[in-house]
């Protein structure tokens, strides 16, 4: 536990904490309301007393559509990582654990998935489909599983040749059981360290979607469409787009230092 | 050479898949293209009349099959807004597309180089610090923020370099490299904050090597190890992690090419999935995946061509 | 502003073409001939055959490449065109045209009878597909006794006939048989020459000599299709462009009395209506309708959505013109009386869950459907917004009819015939809202053979009161049109033509 108390591991442990603690209790705090109020005297208002980060085309707060919006990005973000991680695990884990002709068929239809470029997929999914919340979480999961499963069949296949694996099979040990007590706890510190970074691109996705229209609907807040809805506006109110996007590089940021020390400190291997 | 044709075949049979699942995708799509070609005087019974000359009443299976052979006999039909024939319309925006992936490939390249040396060298001092906080910063932040500070920048206030466009580099070289730059650089960014984080664990851990000391030992001077002796090793993985970034940039170029309005392949699929053309989705999306696969074939040839430590197997 | 202070200034461009920037003194100068002209176009043209494409994005372009049997003067009276002379018989039957003789077209044949007889009915077939077929809806025969002469005969009398061919490319003539490569290649007698198209990027337009209206000055006039508001100011800024249409509406103020740059603004460039699904169950209801309208107040919405560059308005009729029905006026915004409605209609806060569908090819339609939410849910109405690209609005709310309310405009028809039949009409090509009103049919069907022209105007504005006391739609404003250009771009006032066209080019030239 001691590792994680370098610099580096406080700073970027702070800045997770600092956005997952606004995705959580701003909505209680701050009224849902509050992100959609317009104030038609006050549009694209720099930043002011009343509103201390500025305000949008339509005179919405942009402190409490940042603040509302870290919920939605979080929010999607984590659910689609999730996903991706409820299918990718078994695949990659049955893929590498039993290898043979299912890990062959597994991982040529996970290589094929691999060539198309994340975004492309997520970007047609969500073309496919239609936009909505729910779509855009389906769009990202998917996308995401075949890195996932990649991973996690690499993770497998290495824990499934050491030494004690091979003594417990020889044991005639089930299947099941094999997977539950040996693969799966062996090949999770590796995998947390992967969703780590699998959510800080998976907020960046939600921001490129929404960006080209296809993510999160509006009046809803969220970083990206924030930044999408700045467009037309840059060059007058720069703010418009600054804010939503420090927002969104913050916490990449903060997912990405964290996911270096969190690599260090339970993966040695790599480091 | 057993092992180039098994990987010759492999990379037949995955190019198969693609075209299979490309087209699976694309034919669930919503909306249709009849619709997009009569826009707002559409009616029921021309768009039926359209829709049967345009061969989309036929079963899916003989579509596929109709695209697959076309795609093998160099017919890849038209484009259904575009009124082209699809292979010339790919190849010319593949030409564009090039040359910001080849122009974002050597702005990283020759930044996160020199940048992830000197961090490895520097090892925990600020040195390091700095060059892999930016670094961090650069995978941070979204590219298209990115590209929008960039016009802000050089177009709107320095008015330096083109906001928008596509120049042909037969037609005018100097001015295509301008109207490629700011895509390029925004492209570049991410690319540049992964290669420098590359070259800065790699060259680690070749300098913790025992060849390295022995060099040192050897009363070589400091430059000639790092450089000569260190980069040349530690340079095979750092090319190897570019060349399959291939796939990322081309996801990236369809938000960037939206953006700078810089017509190439990006722009095309984006513009193919907004006007539901579905045969130009279909291949663009399977060019694109075809290109990542082969991009990744070639460095892995390259590689074992390389460093012969690694066995052909 | 106030709204009576904003009425007063609009009311002063309305059906006017008004010009900044642009220093007087040089008016008297000599045109020059030469240099290639770069527009910055706001849209992506589509279909590019001018008898089948309904599409403004589109006859902006080509209204430079084709030109009318007939046109209009700014009081809307017809003129000739390609026709130098045009009568009209006592009964109201027969039309009889003589042709100019100097008409060449692009492909360098000589205009005839024989291409306006066959244009003429290329888009009277259905299934040329034209927008405008049911213009010759009551045509019997067209007749060509001699190549400069075209007779056509009605079997009924279709009163609005003459004026909808000087509109919207309904009498555009195209060279015998050229029909079937009209779409990708154009090609007419106007004052330029179509060279290519890069669809979704960029037209190319040459200026073509053997024009009967006397060769334009530029020699080429390139159309780059830049739908990004930013990037389209950006270029103008940096000088990329010459000109481009459609300023962003809140950056108007930027240019106005800057002397950098020209801006041409006209009004009006289109109007905007919320539309209801007539057969959707809650608004089979007209209280559900009208309680609906009553959430709206125009005027904020208005200034919100075109930051003030617009005027509200109760009807659709082009402002000028002689069917306008002025007596009428939009709700004001209204809560109590809006709840009180639906409680009426049996939908208490919270019971109604309705998806607003909004395309993004109008951003400001967005901004629109989410200033109306606020107003929709305030009045107990649980409202969600879905952002549809352009094809899919298209095909969804178009053709499918699959949307409960939606947001939409079109460009400003000066001939109410079109305006009204086509949208109202139970048969109509551009009802995709269902409406089915038999009262409101007998009427359009009537004004269509009402020759008496007072008395045609007076059915339009009964048409009027109609749609307004049953809240079929929500017309909410005209909408102002604007061109910004740089200062070597000359004679920008006559890019707007009075018979409701823009972007025309023919007298545009470039000072070096």
């Amino acid at each position: 536990m001691m590792r994680f108390l370098t610099g580096k591991g406080v700073f970027g442990g702070s800045i997770l904490l600092l956005v997952i603690a606004t995705a959580l209790f701003a909505p209680l705090l701050v009224p849902e309301t509050w992100a959609t109020q317009m104030d038609m005297r006050a549009r694209l208002s720099g930043p002011t007393f009343a509103h201390p980060l500025g305000t949008d085309q339509l005179g919405r707060d942009l402190m409490y559509r940042m603040l509302l919006g870290a919920q939605t990005s979080i929010m999607i973000a984590g659910t689609a990582v999730l996903m991706s991680l409820v299918i990718g695990l078994p695949l990659g884990v049955i893929s590498g654990y039993f290898g043979g002709w299912i890990d062959n068929v597994l991982m040529r239809l996970v290589d094929t998935l691999l060539a198309f470029p994340a975004l492309l997929l997520a970007l047609t999914i969500s073309a496919v489909l239609g936009p909505n919340l729910t779509n855009t979480i389906i769009a990202i999961g998917i996308a995401f599983t075949p890195y996932l499963a990649r991973i996690i069949r690499g993770e497998a296949l290495r824990v499934a040749q050491m030494p004690y694996v091979e003594a417990a099979r020889s044991l005639g040990t089930s299947h099941t059981k094999m997977i539950l007590r040996h693969i799966l706890p062996n090949i999770m510190p590796p995998i947390i360290v992967q969703a780590t970074i699998s959510l800080a691109f998976a907020i960046l996705a939600e921001a490129g979607l929404s960006f080209l229209g296809l993510g999160t609907q509006p009046p809803d807040a969220s970083w990206g469409l924030m930044i999408q809805a700045s467009r037309d506006y840059l060059d007058i109110a720069p703010w418009t787009a600054l804010v939503p996007g420090a927002a969104v590089a913050i916490t990449v940021l903060g997912l990405n230092i964290f996911g270096d020390v969190l690599r260090d400190v339970l993966d040695p291997r790599i480091a | 050479m057993t092992y180039l044709v098994n990987r010759l075949l492999s990379v037949a049979l995955t190019l198969l898949l693609i075209s299979l699942i490309t087209f699976m995708v694309t034919n669930i799509l919503p909306g249709d293209v009849a619709m997009v070609i009569m826009g707002t005087q559409s009616n029921p019974e021309a768009l039926a009349g359209l829709r049967e000359s345009l061969g989309l009443n036929d079963p899916l299976i003989v579509q596929y099959g109709r695209w697959i052979i076309g795609l093998l006999t160099g017919d890849w039909g038209n484009s259904l807004v575009f009124k082209e024939a699809i292979g010339p319309l790919i190849a010319d925006k593949v030409v564009a597309s090039s040359l910001i992936v080849i122009m974002s490939m050597a702005i990283a390249l020759t930044c996160a180089v020199p940048l992830g040396v000197w961090a490895a060298v520097h090892r925990d001092k600020w040195q390091d610090n700095t060059a892999s906080t930016t670094a961090l910063f650069g995978v941070s932040l979204p590219d298209f923020f990115f590209g929008i500070m960039l016009i802000l920048l050089f177009a709107r206030y320095l008015g330096w370099l083109p906001s928008s466009g596509f120049v042909h580099p037969a037609d005018d070289f100097l001015g295509a490299v301008r109207h490629a730059f700011l895509p390029s650089l925004a492209l570049g960014l991410g690319l540049m904050a992964h290669l420098t984080r590359m070259t800065r664990s790699t060259m680690m851990s070749v300098l913790g090597q025992d060849f390295i000391r022995m060099a040192r030992a050897k009363g070589l001077r400091e430059r000639t190890v790092i450089w000569r002796c260190a980069l040349a090793n530690a340079i095979g993985p750092v090319m190897t992690v570019a060349g399959l970034q291939v796939g990322y940039l081309f996801g990236s170029i369809i938000v960037i090419e939206s953006l700078f309005n810089f017509t190439g392949m990006g722009w095309l699929t984006y513009q193919a999935l907004l006007n539901r053309d579905i045969p130009l989705i279909q291949s663009t999306v399977f060019v694109i995946a075809a290109v990542v696969m082969l991009t990744n074939l070639i460095v892995d040839l390259l590689y074992t061509l390389v460093d012969p430590r690694i066995k052909l197997s | 502003m106030k709204r009576r202070e904003f009425l007063k200034s609009t009311t002063a461009i309305m059906g006017a073409v008004v010009m900044t920037g642009a220093p007087l003194a040089v008016a008297a100068e000599e045109p020059v001939r030469g240099g290639t002209l770069i527009w910055g176009h706001s849209e992506t043209t589509q279909n590019l055959d001018m008898h089948q494409t309904g599409t403004a994005s589109t006859g902006r372009l080509l209204q430079n490449v084709h030109e009318s049997i007939v046109s209009a003067d700014a009081d809307f009276n017809i003129i000739p065109n390609l026709a130098a002379s045009f009568a009209q018989s006592d009964d109201g039957l027969t039309y009889t045209f003589t042709l100019r003789d100097d008409v060449v077209f692009h492909n360098g044949s000589k205009m005839t009878s024989a291409d306006v007889k066959y244009s003429f009915e290329r888009v009277m077939n259905p299934e040329t597909g034209a927008v405008n077929f049911e213009v010759f809806n009551a045509v019997k025969s067209i007749e060509t006794p001699d190549d400069l002469t075209v007779v056509v005969t009605l079997g009924s009398v279709n009163a609005p006939f003459l004026s909808r061919l000087a509109e919207n490319g309904a009498g555009v003539v195209m060279p015998a048989g050229t029909g079937d490569i009209q779409g990708e290649t154009p090609i007419g007698a106007g004052p330029f020459k179509f060279v290519r198209r890069e669809f979704g990027n960029e037209v190319e337009l040459e200026r073509f000599d053997d024009y009967f209206g006397g060769p334009a000055y530029l020699d080429k006039v390139i159309s780059r299709e830049i739908t990004e508001p930013t990037v389209r100011l950006t270029g103008l800024r940096t000088g990329e462009l010459h000109m481009i249409n459609d300023i962003p509406l809140d950056r108007m103020s930027e240019f106005e009395g800057n002397d950098d740059f020209q801006t041409v603004a006209w009004f009006p460039l289109n109007w905007d209506f919320v539309n209801f699904n007539h057969t959707f169950e809650p608004f089979k209801d007209a209280r559900v309708r009208e309680a609906f309208d009553l959430m709206i107040d125009k005027e904020t919405l208005m200034l919100g959505a075109l930051w003030g560059q617009g005027s509200t308005s109760a009807s659709p009729s082009f402002p000028t013109s002689a069917s306008y029905n002025d007596a009428i006026s939009q709700r004001p915004q209204d809560f109590e009386k809006a709840k009180a409605l639906l409680q009426e209609a049996g939908y208490g806060p919270g019971d109604l869950k309705i998806v607003f569908k909004v395309t993004t090819n109008y951003p400001y339609h967005v901004d629109s459907a989410q200033i109306m939410l606020e107003w929709f849910r305030a009045g107990g109405v649980d409202m969600t917004i879905e952002q549809l690209t352009w094809s899919d609005w298209l095909s969804q709310v178009w053709v499918d009819k699959d949307f409960q309310v939606t947001m939409m405009n079109f460009f400003t028809l000066w001939e109410p015939d079109f305006l009204y039949y086509s949208l109202y009409h139970s048969t109509g090509g551009f009802n995709y809202r269902k409406i089915s009103e038999p009262a409101l049919d007998e009427m359009l069907e009537k004004a269509r053979v009402t020759v008496d022209n007072g008395a045609r105007m007076a059915i339009y504005k009964d048409v009027q009161k109609y749609i307004n006391e049953n809240t079929l739609d929500v017309i909410l404003w005209f909408r102002n049109g604007t061109i910004g250009a740089q200062p070597n771009v000359m004679g920008l006032d006559s890019v707007v033509q009075p018979n409701g066209s823009e972007m025309n080019f023919h007298k545009v030239w470039l000072k070096s």
